[in-house]
């Protein structure tokens, strides 16, 4: 390890991050949303008692309450940065879940 | 006279005889509901018409997400609302539909967003707004420090915040004390601020709240449904760290108060979880009363822990309640406001968006004029 040395901006930080006493700072976010990359949230898939009685119903009423504050990106577009037009014209779900398309990253 | 200026100059004999009427008593008070749809209105509806009244529109916002949090001014003249996905703070003049106030939270390399937290103090003068920037760099994101901007309303729709105050990550509810002497910043305490300074004067423990047999709570709250009572309120589960894991006892649920006038919490466990619990009103009469939504509606009575429950057409979000503490606005999510009983809990009327398009997650809040 003495033999490596960093050579660029990136590198150099790596080298300058906070040591294992300044990790314990670090802690998860629990149920607010303040982007995606923290969100943690499952998804659909069960509800917070781990079964499905509890989900949203329909889960249309859910659908843009979840893309709109990233807050389920691995399942619906992310409709705060990455996807802007994922559901744009379309602002009754249950009505207009037909027209909503997949994405893929570009 | 052009057309134009002859129907504003009629507008203005309306307002005037409306308002001579209102100040002799000729007219009573009525309760308003103002809320906002996709992906760019703000409407305003009579509360007991069950009537859509004005229609008002964002203008230049994103189409593709919905703006959030909304508050209203006290008079009910103004309702600032976050939009664009969550880039911009809109102040929209209820009675003609203009913008009059505008800030960006954006700018040059530094994308801001608001995440639901914002509040206007008592007396309309400010507006305060938790504000998460990163530093948008061609090979990496940098995270900055939050802050809370507080704005002048007069600041017009180039507005800059007139202080910066310092916070915590992960506030997602701010409220000014009755009296503005206190701004509440609900994350993982609710801590209370110098509303000048950002200063910490103390704080009501949340993540710190110690109870026996009790762990960490957790609740959601990003829907600001104060203004009838003055308390804030929001539901909480807890886990009981003395019940086997699958007994049903093991985790608990319970509403959680905040008077914004004393300044005292008050608290009640009232079932084990079996429901989802998004968002709580207290009843401005018959203050015991909180009601909570999802896909059922709860009342919980905060003094016995007595607790009566409805099943809803659908899943919502918010609900807000009259004056008189009779009648509750549900709303939230897809696009109609379900009005109930307060006492039945019965549903007794239903409220359309204009456009029949989502609300999602917006406020819903009740003015009086």
């Amino acid at each position: 390890m003495n033999r490596m040395k960093p050579l660029n901006k990136k590198a150099r930080l790596i080298e300058a991050a906070p040591g294992a006493e300044s990790m314990d700072k670090v802690v998860a976010m629990s149920a607010n949303v303040a982007g995606c990359s923290t969100t943690f949230d499952p998804g659909w898939e069960l509800d917070p008692f781990l079964g499905v009685a509890g989900l949203c119903q329909p889960m249309e009423a859910d659908l843009y309450g979840c893309s709109d504050p990233c807050w389920w990106p691995a399942q619906v577009p992310d409709t705060l940065h990455s996807y802007p037009g994922w559901n744009e014209g379309n602002d009754d779900a249950a009505r207009d879940w037909r027209a909503l398309q997949s994405v893929f990253p570009k | 006279m052009s057309m134009k200026k002859s129907k504003s100059a009629s507008a203005l004999k309306l307002g005037a005889i409306f308002l001579a009427l209102y100040a002799t008593g000729a007219i009573a008070a009525k309760d308003y509901l103002v809320t906002a749809s996709r992906p760019n209105l703000v409407f305003v509806a009579d509360a007991k018409e069950r009537k859509v009244i004005k229609t008002h529109t964002i203008p230049n916002t994103s189409m593709g997400n919905s703006p959030i949090t909304l508050v209203p001014s006290r008079d009910g003249k103004v309702a600032y609302v976050i939009h664009n996905r969550w880039e911009s703070i809109s102040g929209i003049d209820l009675d003609s539909g203009k913008e009059v106030f505008r800030a960006e939270l954006s700018e040059g390399d530094i994308r801001g967003k608001a995440p639901f937290a914002m509040d206007l103090s008592p007396d309309g003068k400010e507006l305060a707004v938790f504000v998460n920037p990163t530093r948008l760099l061609p090979g990496e994101y940098q995270v900055q420090d939050p802050y809370i901007a507080v704005y002048s309303t007069t600041g017009g729709v180039n507005a800059k915040p007139v202080r910066k105050l310092p916070t915590t990550r992960r506030v997602a509810t701010l409220a000014y004390s009755t009296k503005g002497d206190t701004l509440y910043a609900y994350g993982w305490e609710m801590l209370k601020l110098d509303p000048q300074s950002g200063e910490v004067k103390g704080m009501h423990p949340w993540r710190s709240w110690q109870r026996d047999n009790r762990g960490e709570p957790d609740t959601l709250p990003i829907w600001p449904q104060w203004e009838q009572s003055k308390v804030f309120a929001t539901p909480f589960y807890v886990a009981s760290t003395d019940k086997p894991a699958g007994d049903p006892a093991s985790l608990r649920a319970g509403i959680w108060t905040l008077d914004l006038e004393k300044d005292v919490v008050n608290y009640k466990e009232f079932e084990n979880a079996s429901v989802v619990l998004f968002s709580s009103v207290v009843n401005p009469v018959r203050r015991n009363e909180v009601y909570t939504v999802y896909t059922q509606l709860t009342r919980t009575d905060m003094e016995s822990g007595k607790m009566d429950r409805v099943d809803l057409d659908h899943t919502y979000y918010n609900v807000n309640v009259s004056s008189d503490g009779e009648e509750l606005y549900i709303g939230g999510t897809q696009g109609d406001i379900a009005v109930h009983d307060s006492r039945s809990l019965k549903k007794i009327g239903n409220i359309r968006t204009p456009n029949g398009a989502d609300q999602v997650l917006t406020s819903l809040r009740v003015f009086t004029r």
